[in-house]
Formats: structure tokens, C-alpha cells, sequence
């Protein structure tokens, strides 16, 4: 108590309390996991994770005994860090990310794979040579995002291409397209089904049409957003792992399905308010055939093949230091 | 005065980063989530110079838009500091710039600018100049009666001297305000960097994002604020000799 009196001696005593105070936070936000599920998304919610919407808008989680919210990604976000931390029992990441996490330790397992075929591709306009070959690449100012797994796709079609990166100019891509609109780039980088789409629309107006180039088409497969959750959400509740992964994946099929369309889009609008229901269609029908290129391929399905070249690539580029085996990750639950 | 600022920073950088290896360690947390204290050395050493690099062009245009906004804030300040009508719609029309967020201004500038040095610029001057305009506008506003009375009785009181005699009164209010405009202004051009530029600390760090680096973000944090704790202590440093000199 009489070291309590002396200024110096309270600053320590008030500076231990604050500590312990931000550690509890942080250790009872862990703790109270177990009681609701979290589902963080990897992006804003639009028609790319329409069957997570729809299975939490038509109750497919509460038929499955499940209390799960679904919220929204962004790129502040990253839910396998979030996982660790406890603030999420499962969310949506790149193969990237799953892969960089591996290579530094995070308990992080891969339970469905949603996009069998990467979103990600280039437009180009098509006044311009088409691209049928990658030597075709040659010459063309081609954006990318440093640093984005845009780049790294790109860099791995030059390199099947046999493309000097000095035939190319490579051109900084930042949030707005007002370069590709205005030609300073010929091929800018965006997600099929949702941005391909409305900028299609837009361009059409002006009587432009767009290309694109699909990186799949020249046999470069780089996995997009799967589902993942943690080893110890496995080894300690794998029923609710499983009820989670059946109750999801019913929710992609019943947004998927043709027949339920009308309902589908419906639940898209009630969170895509900004997008008209023509190009939310387009955009549906697009999502579609990445999500189920063809009937036999089952939604969710893990590609472990292509999850194995997804880490050859980035062990090419440099991105990991040392192979981290991604099929231990990989979970057909 | 130098030595003190580097050394405050050092003992909250370091706190901030004992802080974190206590939640690694106590909640048994993965590399991804934060990094290990030799990962973050051995990252800290191979990136240090092109972050010190990347800092010095952020620092550049900082500075630059520092001074602008120290002049744009003297001469809104001044002409601002009288209760006329003019005064008073001067006053009104910067706090009403102010009051648009840059993160939704920002979009506009790098499509009107493009990504370049001027839209960094005018971003690091925007979110600099408010404070100093408050600050000028507070001291300019408020006579400093004994001395003033004296030069107001004889008829020789100009407003150049008004502006003086106020300005030498509050020497170091003034002093600590610009020096404290410095990491506004180096948060405006990083904040602008990371929404659009291409070079700069913000565009670095906005990479080491996009790969999940905590690494390379906290390293750039710590060259980042070194070196802002070396430019507020010279800007402190060159107020106590312009005071010094005034006084002499």
C-alpha cells in the first residue's frame, strides 16, 4: 500500500491492469467462440458468395441446428487470422493465403473449395488483336496489382509463355479503371463474374466489347476462394464442422439452381442493392459455371491437383520459402 | 531535443511490439498471425533500406505539403482573424472543406491527378492544414492587449504588426502545432499512397497487406516512425533557434 502512494508505483500498477484488460479481450473473444459460429467471408458480399447469403437468408444454417453469422470480408480482412484469434469458426480464403498461412505455421484446414475455376481473369477490348497465344501478351501494357495474386498468375503466364518481362509493360493497378478506360493499360485484371460483368455493360454503352483472357485456358490453375476453418474446430467439434459444411454447400446448390432463380436473386438484392437485376442475372449465370463448370464436378469439390500447382507457383516465384505440402490441409470431410 | 523524441519513440515502439509477442506467446499464436522476433529482425535487416528509401519519398512530399499548408493556414488564419463578414465566410469555407472525409475526396483527386506526386501532395496538405488553420486562427484571432494598446493609442498599429506582435506572443504555441502538423502530414501522403499511388511507404505497405506480411508492416512502421521523430525534433529544434533569434 505504501508503494501504491508513490506516482511511479501507480503508473506500473495502472499500466499491468490495462495489459491484463486488453489480454482478457482478447482471450474471452477465444473462449465465447464456441457458443455462436462466425463465417467471414474473403470479399464484400455480391453474386461471389451468393450460396453463403442464401443459406443463411432461408434459415438452411438454423435447419442444420447451427447459429452462424455471416459477415462480410474486405481487404482489412483475413479470416484464417481471425480463426486463430477466435473471432471466426470458418471463413473464405484464397489458396494463397491458405498456402502462405501453412508456411508460417497456422493451424488452418481447407473443408470445400467453392470456385473450381479462378474468377480471376483480364479484360481487353476487342479492337485489340485477340489473345490466343501468350506470345500474344507481347507488347501490351498489362495491369496488375503488386503484391495481389493477380500479379502472380500474371507472372506465371509470362513465364509459361517464355515472356521477358521487358516485352511487356507491366502497369500498376489500383481500385478505380479509369486507365483501362482511358487505354493507358490494354488488359486490366478483374473478376469474371462481377466486375467482367457490369464493366461489359458499361463498355456497351460506348459500343466497345470486351475479351477476356482466362488464365485456365492456358493451363495455369490457381485456386480461389475455398472454405477453411481450424484444426482445433476439427479435433474438437468435427459434428459441427460437417452439419456446417452440408449446410453450406446446400445453400450453394439451392442458389444455384436454375429453378430457384427468382428466389436466388431476390436474396442478392436484399444485399446488393446498387446492381440492377439484369446484370445481377448475368452475373449469376457466370458465377455458375465457376462454381459447377460441369454437372458431374460436385459443388465444393478440392481439387487437390490444383492445389498442388497453386504452391509449385508460388514456390516458383518465391512467396514461400519451402514447400508445405498442401494436401495435409486439404480435408474431404 | 532530438535525442528525446528518438528515444520516446523507441520506448513505444518497443512496448507496442512486447505487447504483441506477450499475445503470441500467451495465446500460442502462429507466425501469420504475428510474427516471430527473429522473423521480424531478419525482415526488419533485408528491407530496412528500400523501406528508408520509400520513407524518404514519402517524407518529400510530406514536407512539401506541410509547407504549403503552413503558408495556405497563415494566410486563411490572418485574413480570417477579424470578426468581418469576410472573415467569417473565410472561416466557413475551410472548416466546410474539412468536413468532407479525404477517403471519399481521395477517389476524386486520383482520377482528376492521376496517381502521381500531385495528388499526394494536395491529400498530405489537406489533412495537414486544418489544425495548423485552427491554431492560427485561434492566436490571430486574440489580441495581445498590453503591447498592442500602446501602438493602437499612437495610430501606428498596421495589421502587419498586429500579425507580429501575435505571432511572437504565441511563438510557442505556433512551434508545437507545425511540429505536430508533421505527422499529419506524413499520415495524409501515406494514407494517399495506400489508396492509389505507386510509390511511397503506403504502397509498400499496402503490398506487405495484400501478402499477409505482419513482417514487413511492422518493419515499415518502425522506419516510418523513426524517422518522423528525427523531422519533428529538427522542426523543434529550428522553433527554439527562430525564437531565440526573435528574442535577441
Amino acid at each position: 500500500m505504501k508503494c501504491f502512494k508513490k506516482p511511479t508505483c501507480r503508473k506500473t500498477v495502472m499500466s499491468g491492469i490495462i495489459l491484463t484488460w486488453l489480454f482478457s479481450i482478447v482471450v474471452a473473444d477465444a473462449v465465447n467462440a464456441g457458443e455462436k459460429l462466425n463465417y467471414r467471408l474473403k470479399w464484400l458480399f455480391n453474386a461471389s458468395v451468393v450460396g453463403d447469403l442464401y443459406a443463411d437468408v432461408h434459415h438452411i444454417f438454423t435447419d442444420h441446428g447451427l447459429d452462424v453469422q455471416v459477415k462480410a470480408g474486405g481487404p482489412e480482412r483475413d479470416a484464417i487470422r481471425e480463426l486463430e484469434l477466435g473471432h471466426a469458426q470458418f471463413g473464405v480464403a484464397s489458396a494463397d493465403q491458405v498456402i502462405r498461412a501453412m508456411s508460417k505455421g497456422a493451424p488452418v484446414i481447407v473443408i470445400a473449395q467453392l470456385f473450381q475455376i479462378n474468377a480471376l481473369q483480364w479484360i481487353y477490348r476487342d479492337d485489340q488483336p485477340p489473345i490466343k497465344r501468350l506470345s500474344d501478351l507481347k507488347g501490351r501494357t498489362i495491369g496488375i496489382t503488386y503484391g495481389g495474386n493477380d500479379e502472380t498468375i500474371m507472372r506465371t503466364l509470362l513465364a509459361k509463355g517464355g515472356i521477358n518481362q521487358k516485352e511487356i509493360t507491366l502497369f500498376s493497378v489500383r481500385y478505380d479503371y479509369t486507365p483501362f478506360f482511358q487505354r493507358k493499360a490494354d488488359i486490366w485484371p478483374v473478376y469474371r463474374n462481377t466486375q467482367g460483368v457490369f464493366l461489359s455493360a458499361k463498355l456497351a454503352k460506348e459500343d466497345e466489347t470486351l475479351r477476356f483472357l482466362d488464365p485456365h485456358d492456358f493451363g495455369v490453375r490457381f485456386v480461389a476462394n475455398s472454405v477453411v476453418t481450424s484444426e482445433q474446430m476439427i479435433a474438437k467439434h468435427p459434428q459441427t464442422v460437417i452439419k456446417f459444411k452440408q449446410a453450406l454447400l446446400q445453400g450453394w446448390r439451392e442458389a444455384l439452381n436454375p429453378a430457384n432463380q427468382k428466389k436466388t436473386l431476390n436474396t442478392l438484392k436484399q444485399f446488393d442493392k446498387d446492381t440492377s437485376e439484369t446484370i445481377l442475372t448475368q452475373q449469376l449465370a457466370i458465377t455458375r459455371t465457376l462454381i459447377q463448370p460441369s454437372p458431374d464436378i460436385k459443388i465444393g469439390t478440392i481439387d487437390t491437383a490444383a492445389w498442388k500447382e497453386t504452391e509449385q507457383i508460388m514456390q516458383a516465384q518465391g512467396l514461400i520459402k519451402k514447400p508445405v505440402n498442401v494436401e495435409k490441409a486439404l480435408r474431404n470431410l | 531535443m532530438l535525442l528525446r523524441r528518438i528515444y520516446q519513440f523507441l520506448i513505444i515502439y518497443c512496448a507496442g511490439i512486447l505487447l504483441l509477442f506477450l499475445l503470441k506467446y500467451g495465446l500460442q499464436l502462429s507466425d501469420y498471425v504475428i510474427p516471430s522476433p527473429i522473423e521480424l529482425w531478419q525482415t526488419g535487416c533485408a528491407e530496412f533500406v528500400r523501406y528508408f528509401k520509400d520513407v524518404a519519398d514519402t517524407l518529400r512530399v510530406a514536407v512539401i505539403g506541410q509547407i504549403i499548408s503552413v503558408i495556405f493556414a497563415f494566410i486563411v488564419g490572418i485574413a480570417g482573424r477579424k470578426a468581418t463578414w469576410v472573415g467569417s465566410i473565410v472561416k466557413v469555407a475551410a472548416y466546410n472543406v474539412q468536413a468532407y472525409p479525404i477517403v471519399a475526396l481521395a477517389p476524386i483527386i486520383f482520377i482528376l491527378l492521376g496517381d502521381g506526386f500531385i495528388a499526394r501532395l494536395l491529400i498530405a496538405s489537406m489533412i495537414c492544414y486544418f489544425p495548423i488553420l485552427l491554431s492560427v486562427i485561434g492566436i490571430m484571432s486574440e489580441p495581445v492587449v498590453d503591447i498592442e494598446h500602446f501602438y493602437r493609442c499612437t495610430g501606428r498599429l498596421r495589421w502587419q504588426l498586429e500579425v507580429k506582435i501575435r505571432a511572437f506572443e504565441n511563438l510557442n504555441k505556433l512551434t508545437t502545432v507545425i511540429s505536430g502538423s508533421a505527422t499529419l502530414a506524413m499520415a495524409g501522403t501515406i494514407v494517399a499512397e495506400f489508396i492509389a499511388a505507386n510509390a511511397g511507404i503506403g504502397y509498400s505497405i499496402r503490398i506487405a497487406l495484400y501478402q499477409s506480411d505482419l513482417a514487413r508492416i511492422l518493419s515499415a512502421l518502425f522506419v516510418i516512425g523513426i524517422t518522423l521523430s528525427v523531422y519533428q525534433g529538427l522542426l523543434e529544434w529550428a522553433g527554439a533557434l527562430i525564437k531565440k533569434g526573435w528574442e535577441t
